[in-house]
């Protein structure tokens, strides 16, 4: 079998809150087709870890890379290699569901991205919001548009927070089985759960961050 | 699911706790609202640790602080009013005759667009569930908010109408003519507002609001055009006041049938109408106590898109970049009113040189352009506040900036060939030049706004979490005044050379050097992070270096 290429390297990273250290000279090393879950009590570091790998907080020390180049999140090469899901994503108030997506299909370069946003905008059941501005949408609603945004655009990985919040059962059911079919189609993927059935269904490795409650 | 070991286990619903027990009947009498009022104002007053002359006692300083102030800017309105009024010029006449009308039109469109946006009458959250749904009559219990409303109008409104009377020269009679007429117009503009508010419809409110917009921008210009002697008006010099006179009449009664609509409707607006008014107030009270006014203009944007609601999908166009540029020329024709404010800027330029403030003309007109070009870069302003969207896009920040930019560049460099005459010169009395400079000044004008409205859009929030300054006004957030100032600065520093008379050319080189900082990512965030990468690289290097050290040290022993 091929060897199959890393895609994301962390090496020694750490990150404080003053005397507080979420976590030290955590290491990690993703290859294309696989996917890691960071699981763990809350507060035990997840969505900083996600949030030092993508760029959105800067680690104290440490290394991440991806695809070989060392992580700048204001990098254009590491923008388009990379999706995430995290919480600090927004939407333009007067564009609609859309809109949003078939201009994020175009800026990576899909001349016609018609037919994979119709496909995602189905997957995620945002067909008859289609139209609505985002501002209308219910905090679900919102969450299946910010998973969407992933699935328009080229990626080699996928960076997701919890990523079954507020979805219900047939949602999660749907992402489970998309993202499964995602690493097996080469994609690297961590995300950050606090559900099983997604965990086991998707995940080829768990990392625990943190130490259990005493 | 089974159940835990240590749930308790009911064998029958009469087990279940609180089993048997039967909710309370319905009152025959239930409590009138100032009943209940006069309760929450007890327990209120109950709570209460000074009393008012007590808190009056203590904030001694700010209240004489206040009274000096008022005093002064009393002082100040009245010997402008006493000099104006020896003007005896057709600009000044004119104005004096048509300025309070178009500070009424515009008392009263100011007053039904923000009667539009908070209701207006509004409910806090805890009202909305804890008195709104008791089977206490609604309209008695939001009446006072009505009053409050209406009373608040007509006290800013009178203001206006007295402070423009005044200033333009007029005499004690017709200023009070005209605060009355301008107060009972704003006020029968919330009233009206209420009265459909009553009936959830807004239509009318909307279309009055421009109708009253327009007609203040087309009285300003006449006068304008008075000064500029493109036009004379033919009116006598007391028409003004007994226009005045007829405008109270007829506001008065607009007042009063609106009230009594909008009284007979209170009871029948919805909650949720009641309670969204109420969250919009305390979201820009509270962006406005962190003095960050593009959170609050953020909320305003929301709430509006929230009423709009949906809208018909159109297919994008262009790859890359282009695709980014596209969006924002489609978002500008779904909305285009940010188009008209701009449009309505280019009077400015053209007012300043009637009436013979040409130094000036090139620092009014960049603060006008950079007010009306805010609402063009909301698009800037999503892909820079928080970089959730920007990470999604393949480009690096400069090029998304520019992007953003480049439709509302297109607005302004049509802006500037519009204004191009006014930097002419074109009243007798206004300092004349050839058209190239007029054209570099008004190139360097556009310029000056447009980058002030990119600075003010890109502006971060304050960072409470950063270490304090210590003021005399206490420990104060760093940034948290300059937020205030945040694309003034631009404005001015860009148009300074030219107010002195320089050349244009100065202030285009000063303009040049904002982009460059303002769209180049060479701002203060990115520079930080690049300084953190680089501090991060030479910790790296001398680690290693101290470890090769090591290294060769144990190797000599």
């Amino acid at each position: 079998m091929a060897k199959r290429t890393t895609v994301l390297k962390v090496s020694g990273l750490r990150r404080a809150f003053g005397p507080n250290t979420i976590f030290d000279k955590f290491n990690l090393e993703v290859r294309a087709g696989e996917a890691v879950a960071l699981t763990g009590r809350n507060g035990a570091g997840k969505s900083t870890l996600l949030r030092c790998i993508v760029g959105a907080d800067r680690p104290d020390d440490g290394n991440v890379e991806v695809c070989g180049n060392p992580m700048r999140e204001t990098s254009p090469e590491i923008r388009r290699d990379v999706a995430t899901v995290i919480d600090d994503l927004d939407f333009f108030p007067d564009l609609s569901v859309v809109e949003h997506l078939d201009l994020l299909a175009r800026a990576h370069g899909i001349s016609e991205p018609d037919e994979i946003v119709d496909e995602v905008l189905e997957e995620v059941q945002l067909v008859p919001q289609s139209g609505q501005l985002p501002g209308t949408l219910s905090s679900g609603q919102r969450r299946r548009l910010a998973l969407a945004t992933a699935f328009v655009r080229p990626r080699k990985l996928l960076i997701l927070d919890e990523p079954e919040q507020r979805l219900d059962t047939e949602g999660l059911t749907w992402l489970a089985g998309r993202l499964k079919t995602e690493r097996q189609g080469g994609l690297a993927i961590v995300l950050a759960s606090h559900e099983p059935s997604l965990v086991d269904t998707v995940a080829t490795r768990v990392v625990e961050l943190g130490t259990a409650r005493g | 699911m089974d159940a835990g070991a240590d749930e308790p286990v009911f064998e029958s619903a009469a087990q279940l706790p609180g089993a048997g027990r039967v909710p309370p009947e319905a009152a025959t009498a239930p409590a009138s609202a100032r009943e209940l009022k006069g309760l929450i104002r007890d327990w209120r007053r109950g709570r209460a640790t000074k009393k008012l002359g007590e808190a009056f006692s203590d904030g001694y300083v700010v209240v004489i602080g206040a009274l000096m102030i008022g005093a002064m800017v009393i002082n100040v309105i009245l010997k402008a009013q006493r000099v104006v009024a020896q003007c005896t010029a057709a600009s000044c006449l004119s104005a004096r005759t048509i300025l309070p009308w178009a500070a009424l039109a515009g008392a009263v469109a100011v007053a039904l667009a923000a009667s539009r946006l908070f209701g207006p009458v509004l409910a806090s959250a805890a009202e909305g569930f804890w008195l709104l749904d008791t089977p206490v009559s609604r309209a008695k219990l939001l009446g006072a908010r009505l009053v409050a409303a209406v009373v608040v109008a007509f006290v800013g409104g009178a203001a206006i109408g007295a402070l423009i009377s005044a200033l333009t020269g007029s005499g004690l009679a017709e200023v009070l003519i005209w605060a009355a007429a301008t107060g009972l117009s704003g006020a029968g503009a919330v009233a009206f507002a209420a009265a459909q508010q009553g009936i959830d419809r807004h239509l009318l409110t909307r279309a009055a609001t421009y109708v009253f917009g327009v007609l203040g921008i087309a009285a300003l210009m006449i006068v304008v055009a008075v000064a500029a002697r493109w036009t004379s008006l033919g009116l006598g010099l007391d028409v003004g006041g007994q226009l005045g006179v007829v405008m109270i009449g007829f506001s008065g009664l607009v007042l009063i049938a609106s009230i009594v609509l909008a009284r007979i409707r209170l009871g029948r607006i919805r909650r949720t109408r009641l309670l969204s008014g109420g969250a919009l107030v305390s979201g820009i009270s509270g962006a406005f106590y962190a003095l960050d006014i593009g959170l609050a203009r953020d909320i305003v944007v929301e709430r509006r898109a929230m009423e709009i609601g949906h809208v018909k999908p159109h297919r994008g166009k262009g790859l890359g970049v282009e695709a980014i540029m596209w969006r924002e020329w489609q978002r500008l024709r779904r909305f285009p009113q940010p188009l008209f404010v701009v449009g309505g800027t280019i009077v400015v330029p053209y007012a300043a040189d009637a009436l013979g403030m040409s130094t000036l003309t090139t620092v009014f007109s960049a603060l006008a352009l950079f007010a009306a070009t805010i609402p063009l870069l909301g698009g800037l302003r999503v892909l820079t506040r928080t970089g959730g969207l920007a990470r999604c896009l393949p480009f690096s920040l400069a090029q998304i900036k520019l992007a953003s930019i480049t439709v509302p560049a297109v607005v302004e460099a049509v802006w500037t060939l519009a204004v191009t005459p006014a930097f002419v010169g074109l009243g007798d009395s206004t300092t004349h030049r050839d058209l190239t400079t007029a054209l570099l000044m008004a190139l360097a004008t556009g310029a000056a706004g447009l980058l002030g409205a990119v600075r003010w859009t890109q502006a971060k929030g304050v960072d409470f979490g950063a270490p304090m300054i210590s003021t005399q006004a206490g420990a104060l957030p760093p940034g948290l005044m300059t937020n205030l100032f945040r694309g003034f600065d631009v404005c001015l520093l860009s148009t300074f050379p030219m107010l002195l008379g320089g050349s244009p050319f100065w202030s285009l080189a000063i303009a040049a050097i904002a982009a460059l900082i303002l769209l180049n990512s060479w701002d203060a965030e990115s520079v930080r992070a690049r300084q953190a990468e680089q501090q991060k690289l030479l910790e790296a290097s001398r680690k290693q270096r101290d470890a090769a050290k090591t290294a060769a040290q144990q190797r000599k022993r």
